[in-house]
Order: structure tokens, then sequence, then C-alpha cells
């Protein structure tokens, strides 16, 4: 069953009117343009004569052409016409719907009321205008190019700017000269410079004499052997060595890789590019949230380090396997202890024991001389009976520096670093998480908060917390934000 | 009967039966028409609001309307699954020998209204679930259909949340429709006053039988939906789910989860329902946006940025149906619009 021909016709009428808009739409697009092309030939008219007053003519004419064809000839699909007859004439989608349905072989019967009641009220439509017309942007702008184009056509052409570039060589004769000159002391300036014959630049080539005493060898990148290899001078200068080595200088600096970090021993160590690795991706997250790919890349980084003198890399590997096995909480333990122990070979580094230096050399020979007069040396000392490093017990010598100097370094590690102490602990080595005074907290604030914040949504969203008091909890932790 | 002569019956069954409802319930016009096109379309209705709109009168004043047997269950914290199913029980026959005998449930109804169903525990609202879903339960191993045509209309009271169970999501997806009942206004106020101070009682007419109903079922089914209109119901489907990359902002911003599949199909029946009641014999982009809100409120899940701040599903829906319609206008041609 096809859709009847007055409802066919509607659509057909509407086509053609959208075909007459676009085409409206186009043309005027296409007049704007070829007005524009056409003021842009006429700026060119006095090179290319009377030619250029037609071809402007002709690129309007043909701007317009091309829109009005363009806009014709597109095709119009006859739902998106059935659309627009819908909604002009208010029939509820009742005529795309026949088109779509009228033909379809699994129509049910009340498809064919629709039809019916379609065709009643086609029938009854009178005919207008239902596609409006809409102009484009350029028609605003239009008169601007024609205008342009028009008080070109009927003004004296534009003057080019004619000729090449000075000439700047001497050969010219003095009386050209004479001419172009306004002044009498650019006169005579200009006439002695012409009076001298210009000089080529030449390379010559020249002998150095030998001088006496030279001949040493010398080694290559040797600096000091260029003031004192006198044997230079015997040499002609060796311009494609010279470009060699700066070429492969160049190269050494395409490998940033193998050049000495000269910062890396006092800013960075590998403990702390691993802890902030290992707090970007742990912090606020669950172990079930981790990605398990980048803590492997993490665990692999560690076990790499670890092969490199550490003691950590069993750990790591065991977090490896424990993360092929799917078992993220035994991952993360594994790091952690790996963790732990980087950051005690870190501190033992820092505190200046793993170097070997004159301050290692001066405490172990006072150790040495305070061991022959009966005392201890600070490699001996025996900090586990609550003395000694602890504030306010007098005899600590302080070898690490302020703590809280060096805790506040960067704003989000506020936890203890370093190891406990061995030996008896009193209270000073408790996992405090409340607000400490001047003690740090062993947790990470971020990570803390950050797992608070989860667990509140999840409250919220679970409908656990009642509705009143959602506002009070929201401002709670926005105000946390911004401290 | 011609398929267009059944389709005049349905517009004539609807507003008779709507016409008899609001002989009784006095200005929810739109929530009477929202639950007999929910009864038409096949499903189930969550009526909400407080305590004294006449959800209930509502609910009882339509099965008066229709000759089909109503049972009403008051849902209560103490309430058990097998107070709605019912049980099996020992009987005794002429001989002295006992045996099992079931007892049917109140379940076993063709509208069955669920008072406050949020007052009962979620084990006693799952029971619901079986027969909602399937149209029969099971008891003791036995499944039992329920009679049809089965519709539920389950009526919830947004305040006084103390010792309620909100209903869980997977349940509330099964009612074809979430319908506010509002407060009336002043004028629909002095009409409840009239009618419900006076002795006179109205009498409600029988308009429709059980074989009526599921034969306007089935005719319901069969009207046409253009493609571009059904392009319409799933795009707003889609743009209620912040995954989507064409998700609106409000989307994005407010929504945990959007509407399910289940959430389309009532979009669209619905419609199908409206047009045929409406004496049209095709569904048209207004019944899809009339309808937007009834099936797809319930079906959202806000984040937590739409709990804290105390989004309305209504609204929010709005702007998703008014963002879907924005965006394909701007992809017609502007002299296609």
């Amino acid at each position: 069953m096809t859709p009847p021909a007055p409802i066919t016709g509607l659509v057909q009428r509407v086509t053609r009117q959208i075909r007459l808009r676009r085409a409206e739409h186009a043309g005027v697009r296409g007049a704007f343009w070829g007005a524009v092309g056409a003021a842009l030939v006429l700026v060119f008219k006095g090179p290319l004569g009377a030619a250029s007053i037609g071809s402007a003519v002709a690129l309007v004419a043909v701007g317009v052409l091309a829109g009005l064809a363009w806009g014709l000839l597109r095709r119009v699909d006859a739902r998106d016409a059935a659309h627009v007859a819908d909604r002009a004439f208010a029939l509820d989608d009742r005529v795309a719907t026949v088109l779509e349905w009228a033909g379809r072989p699994d129509r049910s019967p009340l498809v064919d009321a629709l039809v019916a009641d379609t065709l009643a009220r086609v029938e009854a439509l009178a005919p207008r205008r239902i596609v409006r017309r809409v102009l484009p942007r350029e028609a605003r702008w239009l008169p601007v190019p024609v205008l342009t184009a028009l008080a070109l056509s009927l003004a004296p052409p534009v003057p080019m700017p004619t000729g090449g570039l000075p000439d700047f060589l001497p050969s010219r004769g003095e009386d050209e000269r004479e001419e172009r000159s306004a002044s009498t002391l650019l006169e005579e300036r200009t006439r002695a410079l012409a009076k001298q014959p210009l000089k080529r630049a030449m390379l010559e080539e020249r002998d150095f004499a030998q001088r006496a005493g030279a001949g040493g060898a010398t080694s290559p990148g040797d600096l000091t052997a260029i003031f004192k290899d006198t044997s230079l001078s015997g040499h002609r200068p060796d311009f494609n060595s010279f470009l060699k080595k700066g070429d492969e200088r160049l190269k050494l600096l395409e490998h940033v890789d193998r050049l000495p970090d000269l910062q890396s021993d006092f800013t960075s160590t590998s403990y702390k590019m691993v802890f902030r690795k290992s707090k970007a991706l742990t912090s606020g997250l669950r172990p079930d949230q981790i990605t398990p790919q980048k803590l492997k890349e993490l665990l692999e980084e560690m076990e790499r380090l670890g092969r490199k003198g550490g003691t950590w890399g069993g750990d790591a590997a065991e977090g490896m396997e424990a993360l092929e096995g799917g078992q993220t909480d035994k991952a993360l333990e594994a790091m952690q202890k790996a963790l732990d122990k980087m950051r005690a070979m870190d501190a033992a580094q820092r505190s200046g024991k793993g170097l070997r230096g004159g301050r290692e050399r001066d405490r172990g020979a006072r150790g040495r001389d305070a061991g022959r007069g009966g005392g201890e040396g600070y490699d001996e000392q025996d900090f586990g009976d609550a003395d000694g490093l602890l504030p306010g017990r007098g005899r600590s010598p302080m070898p690490k520096g302020e703590a809280t100097a060096r805790l506040r370094a960067t704003p989000y590690d506020v936890g203890v670093e370093g190891e406990s102490r061995q030996g008896r602990k009193d209270g000073y080595d408790t996992n405090l998480t409340g607000r400490a005074g001047s003690m740090g907290s062993r947790l990470q604030y971020l990570g803390v908060i950050g797992q608070y914040r989860k667990q509140m949504e999840d409250a919220i969203t679970r409908e656990q917390v009642p509705r009143e008091y959602h506002d009070q909890i929201k401002d709670y932790f926005q105000a946390l934000d911004e401290r | 009967m011609s398929q267009e002569e059944r389709a005049q019956a349905f517009v004539g069954a609807f507003r008779a039966l709507q016409t008899e409802v609001e002989k009784v319930i006095v200005g929810h016009g739109e929530i009477i028409a929202h639950v007999l096109t929910g009864m038409f379309a096949g499903g189930h209705v969550l009526l909400e609001g407080v305590p004294g709109l006449g959800k209930t009168l509502l609910v009882k004043t339509l099965a008066e309307g229709l000759e089909l047997s109503f049972s009403r269950i008051q849902f209560t914290p103490d309430l058990m699954p097998s107070d709605i199913v019912g049980t099996n029980i020992i009987v005794e026959d002429a001989d002295g020998r006992k045996h099992f005998q079931f007892q049917h449930g109140p379940i076993f109804a063709h509208i069955l209204l669920a008072d406050e169903i949020n007052r009962a525990t979620p084990k006693t609202q799952s029971a619901l679930l079986e027969g909602m879903q399937e149209g029969a339960v099971t008891v003791g191993g036995a499944s039992r259909p329920l009679p049809a045509p089965f519709f539920v209309l389950a009526t919830q009271n947004p305040i006084e949340m103390e010792g309620t169970y909100p209903l869980p999501e997977a349940q509330l997806d099964r009612f074809l429709f979430k319908l506010r009942v509002r407060y009336p206004a002043i004028e629909e106020l002095n009409a409840i006053i009239d009618r419900t101070t006076r002795s006179r009682q109205v009498g409600i007419e029988r308009v429709m039988s059980g074989p009526t109903v599921l034969g306007f079922r089935e005719l319901v089914r069969e009207v046409p939906i253009a493609s571009h209109v059904r392009d319409f119901a799933s795009t707003i489907v889609m743009a209620t789910h912040p995954q989507w990359e064409l998700a609106p902002d409000v989307t994005r911003r407010y929504v945990r989860y959007g509407a399910s599949p289940r959430g389309a199909q009532a979009l669209v029946l619905g419609a199908k329902v409206r047009a045929l009641a409406e004496g049209r014999y095709n569904v048209s982009i207004e019944d899809i946006k009339a309808l937007a809100a009834p099936a797809l409120r319930h079906r959202l899940i806000l984040n937590f940025e739409g709990e804290a701040e105390g989004v309305d599903t209504d609204i929010l829906v709005g702007q998703v149906v008014e963002s879907v319609e924005a965006a394909s206008v701007e992809r017609r041609e502007p002299f296609l619009q």
C-alpha cells in the first residue's frame, strides 16, 4: 500500500518549497562571495584593463547561479518534508507516520485507520507557504562588497606599486647618484664612497710559522692543551673536524638521559620519587579502586631499583606475584614494606652514615678515641633507652637536624618520616590519628580525607543520612577543602 | 468490529471511566488519566503524595468503575510475605483426613491497592516483585498465575520517613509510572468539601470488564510509531545516562544512574495509550514529552551533588527533554524547522 496521492502531493509541495528557500539562501551566499571576488578583481583594474569589469560581473553571476543550482538540486528527504508539514499544519506526526508505515508489510490494521484519518485532514488543508525564508549571515554584509565593487568599477584604477628592489651595486655612475641625493653633505659622502672601489671578501690561505719549542702530545678534549700547544700555529684550520665535533656534541645533547644529573643528589632521591608515585596511586582510594596496571608498574620500578643494591627487591617481587594472583591488598602491603625499606636506606644515606667522607671519618675517629678513653662513639651509641634523640632529654646531638623543618618540606607529606627507634618506646611512637599539636600524624591527610569524603558520599547516596543534614555535611567538607 | 471501531470504543471507554472516577476525585484529572494510561499499557503505578490527598480513594473508585476484583493491603512493618501471596494451611476433610490447602492471599485480585508500600520490610515488598513482573507467584514450589488483568496501584508517603523502607531501585523500576499527587487548588478544595460533607453518596457505574481491558491492551500495542518519534524517546532515555557522550550537562552534574530500557518501554507504551485516548492512531512527539516525567522520574538515581542540592527529578527530566529537543532542532537545517 502506498500513501494516497493527496498525502504524497503535500509532501512534494513542501519539498518544492524547501528547495526554493534553500536556493534563495544559497544564492544570496553565492552573490556575497561573488561580489567579494569581483571587488578583488576590480582592485587590479589598472593592470587588467577593461577585462576586469567583465570578470567581476561574471564572478557575481557565477556565485549567484552556483548557489541557486546547489539549493535547487540538493536532495530533500521526504521524511524531512513530512516533519515540516506535520509541524506547520499541526498534524501530530501523522504524515511522517503514514509515509513510513503505509508501505510496510508488518503494518497493523490501525495503520489503515491512520491513513484514512490523515487523508481526511490533508484534504481539508488550505495550501499555503509553510517553509519560512531564512537569510544567511552574508545577506547583512552583501551591500559592502557590492558597493565596493561598484565604486571600484567607476573610480580610476588603483595605483599599483612599481619597480623592484633598490640596486645597491657600486657599478652605477656618479651622475645617477647625484640626481637622487638631496643634501650636499650626502652628495659628498656618496661621491667619496663611490670613488673607493669596494673590495670583495676573499678567503686567503695563510701559512703560520711554527713556534719554537712546540710539538707536545695532546689528547682530544684537553682544553688546556690548546693554550699550551703551540704546534697549532703550524696547522691549517681544519673546519671539517670542527664541524664534526660540533655535530657529536649536539648528538650528545639529544641523549639527555646519559648526561649526569647534577641536582639529583640533593633534591630528589629514588625513595622520594617512588614515594610520590605511591601517594599519587593510593591516595583516597580503596584497594579495589586502584589500577592494577599502575601498581604493577610501580612495583616493577621498585624491584628495578632494588636490584641496584637495595634490600626491598624481594618485597617488590612478592607484591608483583600477589598482584598477578589478584590480591591487591597483599600487593599493597608488599609495596608498603618495600617503601619502608627504601625510606630506611634513604634516611641512613641522608644522615651521613652511607657516605664516605670526612664527617664519618671524623666521627669514627672520635668514636675510636672515645672508645679508647672508655666512652662510646656516636656510631656505637645506643638510643634504645628513651634518651638520645628525644626532645628535652638533653643529650641529643640532633644529627638529622630539626624534624619539623624536614617534615614540612612538602605540603602533602605531614607524616613522620624515618624509622622508629629501636628498643623501648614511651608514648612517642603512637599511631595518633587526631589533631596533633607539634607532633606529626602517621596518617596522610589527603588520603584520609579522601576516604572520609567517599564514605560520606556513599552514605548520602544510599539515603543513610536524613535529607535535612545534607547541606550541613556538604558545608563541612567544603570548609575542609577551603582550609 | 473493525480496528477503527475498536479504537473509537477505546476512546469512549477511556473517557467514560475517567468521568466516573472524576465524579469522586476532584482536581486530579492528569493523575487519573495517567493511572488509566498505566492500566491500559499493562503496567503498575506508584502514587506518591502526602496523606489525605485521595490516593486510596482514587484507586478504590477506579476499582468500582471496573468489573474487576479488588483487594487492598495496608503495608505495615510486621507484614509478612505470606500475608500477601497466601500460604498452605492444613485442612481436614469430611473423612477426617488432613491435607494442605492453599489459602490465596490478597494478591490474587485484578486490582491490588498496596497502601503505604514503603512501610513494609524489603522482604515483604519483594514478595510483590514476582507478581508484578511475571503475573504469577510461587508458593511452596508451585507457581500460581494471578488473574488477568493484574494491576498494582501502590501508594507511598514522601514524609514521615522514619520507620519506613524506601523501595529499592529494582522494585521501583517495575512500576510503569510514578505519579506525584499534589495538593489541590482552593477551588478544587471547595469542591471536595462540597462533595464529601453531604449526605448523598455518589454512585459509580461499572463501565468496563476484565476482558475489555485486556482487549484494549492488545489494541494499544498496534498503534504505529514513526521512527523519528521512537528515536526521540530513546534519545531522552539515553540522555539520562551521565556516561553517554552526548548527555546534557545537567545529567552529567546530577545523575548517578540513568533510566533503564524499561523506562523507554514505559515511555513508548504510555505514549501509545495517550495517542489512542486522544483519538489518534499514531504516536507523536507531544505524547512522549507528556509522559517523560511519570515514566522516568523514579528511574533516575541522583548522585551526591544532586541529593545534597535537593534536585527535583521532575525538573531534571524536563531539562533533559528540552536539551534533547534543542539538540535535534540544532541538527536540522533552518528550512526544516
